[in-house]
């Protein structure tokens, strides 16, 4: 018990405490000078991108549960009802996750280059399809780099999956075989209704760990076109590191802190009275 | 037993929440004493000889170290050889000096925890526009003193000693100065036909003809005829250049002494309006603007991906050495006068010294700038060093920009440089010439400048990016953004 708090005060709790009070402080660099009570929030919300940044992470999330929920559990049954090749395809869905981030974002951002430079326009110019303009399309950016992150996490949730599916005993399958129930019956009745805690916690994971995407849109696109893609995280990125106004970067950590909180506490709620 | 693993589980937590806690005192301490001038370990010590002659030598003077963030970087060997020799040189008067190279290049996202941590370098470059947010963050030591001793305090150029001080105090000095231009890539112009018969580039005069310019050199070379920024700030630095020649300003300071945004003026939007042409009638942009930022602009010049670059005289390294343009193939002529005017951006690169430099060791560090040539000090030698160094090189020998209120150091400069020169001065004296005109010079804007970049960055992107945005409401809704955040910051203070 107590390595666990005096890791998680030292790691969590602690950084937690500091934000909050930086956030309350105007500075010189990390060194708070004077209390300034919430003049550092009331200056956020007034901020013209914050709205934005906000609503885009929302965009974020909500793009990130249709497309990427349930892609994972669907490789995950598609690879346990595999006879052959079960490690290959593990590793295969595995191997975006391998690869470093940066590098991964990096090469999303050569395929979907715009004009004659972007691979897929120049795959698409071959079955004469004129070039697109992909993540420079307001419309399209952060559905695109959704699948970005889908394409790169999937394969990792996959795998929590495949070992959740494994641990249904199989006198279940073999019980619902003898019924004579199709396959896809089996799925519905025996191997979703397994995963469906699993699936709760990853939903809830996928929320918070989405909430704090930065260095996606950062890299790809700077946060643009026109803010298009700009998250809350970016907010906090050009706070501390484009204007060295760690306050504010604090307050806007803080406000993304209470936001989780506030939803994870109601999640939790709501689902517990459920099963209940 | 079980309560024997207990004990162990805990004294071994507290073990280690005590290092952890030491470790944070260690580099407390660190930064105390580099405050009070005693050293801090070296990080890159290549001058181990020289320590033991300094060491030698205690009796006359505390040795010290001189932590160089001026430094080259490792891969510019032949940079590094150069400042061997200047260190070499700056032994014969400071033995008792250690001189660490410390490499650094000025980056928001490192500055302030190095700053923070005292492991910034003694002296260090940065930018013009982001002086006054390290002197605001007391990140600077104040050199007013040192420089006074020297007399070098009113020889900086007046318009660039007042980006560097506060409250009379002077923090920096100027490494050098950039006014901005237009660069060319003579391998396409010489492509598209486009030299007279003296073998000059026919090169645009006006924004107009820049667009005409750049459409034959599309048409005949395929590659882009401008470089236009729009991926970060540097996307609203240089089309505050071009709406400069439209007329526009973007922000005033009003006779409350408040700042008021100008952003949707007429002249500013007429400005965007030529922007949005060269993207959707004239075409004549690289793929993707909004990818391209200070550093693949260049290369996209360099390399032949792009005609014209809005790039300034003290980056004529980039295209060359970095990129690979043979020294004879790069131009800079003036930046196109526009209906209203022609007006070049001015800033440049600043020198500045860590919080915890102690005098002595600023006052070594602004010897150690005397001998590479750039103090208001001429150094024949320094400079004759550094010139060789560009002509084996392949980057052009060109005047400097005077950072420095001294016309005869500028003459012994300039006469230098001639000696030198290994390009073509007709490629280069338009751009000179048109500085000369009084008025053409402007300096940066006023106010939140990084944030007016961000909010002209944005427009750009939008009206890059969708044939049919609304250029009157982007900049309105720019010009209300840059206001809320004027009125939140500068003015509210």
């Amino acid at each position: 018990m107590l390595p666990a708090i005096l890791l998680f005060a030292f790691f969590v709790w602690e950084p937690i405490l500091e934000s909050v009070r930086l956030s309350m402080h105007s500075a010189k660099g990390f060194r708070t000078e004077e209390f300034v009570r919430f003049d550092n929030y009331i200056r956020l919300f007034q901020y013209p991108v914050f709205l934005k940044a906000l609503k885009n992470t929302v965009e974020y999330i909500f793009w990130s549960l249709i497309i990427g929920f349930f892609t994972p559990m669907i490789l995950a049954i598609l690879i346990t009802e595999t006879v052959h090749g079960k490690s290959f395809f593990k590793i295969g869905i595995y191997f975006p996750n391998i690869i470093p981030g940066l590098a991964t974002v990096l090469m999303w951002r050569y395929l979907f280059g715009e004009g004659k430079t972007g691979v897929i326009n120049i795959l698409l110019s071959y079955i004469g399809i004129e070039p697109q303009v992909w993540l420079n399309n307001t419309m399209l950016t952060i559905p695109l780099i959704t699948i970005i992150l889908t394409w790169k996490g999937a394969g990792a949730t996959a795998l929590i999956y495949i070992a959740n599916i494994s641990n249904i005993d199989p006198a279940l399958y073999e019980a619902a075989t003898i019924d004579g129930s199709s396959p896809l019956k089996r799925i519905r009745y025996i191997t979703l209704p397994s995963i469906f805690s699993l699936g709760k916690m990853m939903l809830i994971l996928q929320i918070i760990s989405v909430f704090q995407i930065l260095y996606e849109p950062l890299v790809l696109k700077n946060g643009g076109p026109n803010n298009a893609s700009i998250s809350i995280m970016m907010l906090v990125w050009n706070y501390a590191n484009r204007n060295m106004d760690y306050p504010m970067a604090a307050a806007t950590s803080v406000v993304i802190c209470v936001i989780l909180i506030i939803f994870s506490g109601l999640y939790f709620k709501l689902t517990k009275t459920k099963e209940a | 037993m079980k309560r024997m693993k207990k004990m162990i589980t805990i004294m071994l937590c507290l073990l280690f929440a005590v290092s952890m806690l030491a470790a944070c005192k260690k580099e407390e301490k660190n930064e105390k004493t580099d405050g009070s001038g005693t050293t801090k370990a070296p990080e890159v010590d290549t001058t181990d000889t020289a320590k033991k002659e300094g060491s030698e030598k205690t009796a006359e003077a505390k040795p010290f170290d001189l932590t160089l963030g001026i430094w080259p970087e490792e891969t510019l060997t032949a940079e590094i050889e150069l400042h061997n020799g200047y260190v070499e040189e700056f032994k014969k008067t400071h033995p008792n000096v250690n001189v660490v190279p410390a490499y650094y290049k000025y980056a928001v996202d490192t500055f302030v925890p190095k700053a923070e941590a005292g492991t910034l370098p003694v002296i260090f470059e940065t930018w013009y526009t982001d002086t006054q947010k390290l002197i605001k963050g007391g990140f600077v030591a104040d050199i007013t003193d040192q420089l006074e001793a020297r007399g070098w305090l009113d020889q900086i150029n007046p318009s660039i000693k007042d980006l560097m001080s506060k409250d009379g105090r002077t923090y920096g000095l100027p490494r050098d100065g950039y006014a901005l231009g237009l660069m060319l890539n003579l391998e396409l112009f010489e492509e598209a036909g486009l030299m007279d018969a003296d073998g000059l580039p026919i090169y645009p005069k006006t924004w107009e003809e820049l667009a005409q310019t750049a459409k034959i050199i599309k048409d005949k070379t395929g590659a882009a005829g401008l470089c236009l920024l729009a991926m970060d700030g540097a996307g609203g630095w240089h089309f505050t250049q071009i709406a400069w020649g439209f007329g526009a300003t973007f922000c005033e300071l009003g006779e409350d002494g408040k700042y008021i945004s100008t952003i949707d003026i007429p002249e500013a939007i007429e400005a965007m309006e030529y922007v949005r042409s060269l993207k959707w009638e004239y075409d004549v942009l690289t793929a993707d603007p909004t990818v391209e930022n200070w550093g693949t602009g260049f290369t996209q010049l360099g390399t032949g991906g792009a005609a014209m670059y809005i790039a300034a005289n003290d980056a004529v390294n980039q295209p060359t050495y970095n990129n690979g343009l043979p020294v004879d193939k790069l131009a800079l002529v003036p930046v196109p006068a526009g209906p209203k005017g022609q007006y070049s951006l001015s800033g440049g690169t600043p020198y500045m010294f860590s919080k915890s430099a102690t005098p002595e060791q600023i006052d070594a560090a602004l010897d150690y700038l005397v001998i590479m040539g750039k103090g208001p000090v001429l150094n024949e030698e320094g400079i004759r060093a550094n010139n060789q160094y560009c002509v084996d090189n392949g980057i052009p020998v060109i005047p400097r920009y005077p950072a420095w209120a001294s016309d005869e150091l500028k003459a012994a400069e300039d006469a230098l440089a001639s000696e030198y020169s290994n390009v073509d001065m007709r490629l280069y004296n338009d751009y000179f010439n048109i500085l000369k005109t009084p008025g053409n010079l402007r300096p940066e804007e006023p106010g939140e400048t990084q944030e007016l970049y961000s909010q002209l960055t944005n427009v750009l992107q939008a009206v890059l990016t969708d044939k049919n945005a609304d250029i009157p409401a982007l900049m309105q809704a720019a010009d209300a953004n840059y206001q809320k955040i004027l009125d939140t910051t500068i003015n509210a203070q």
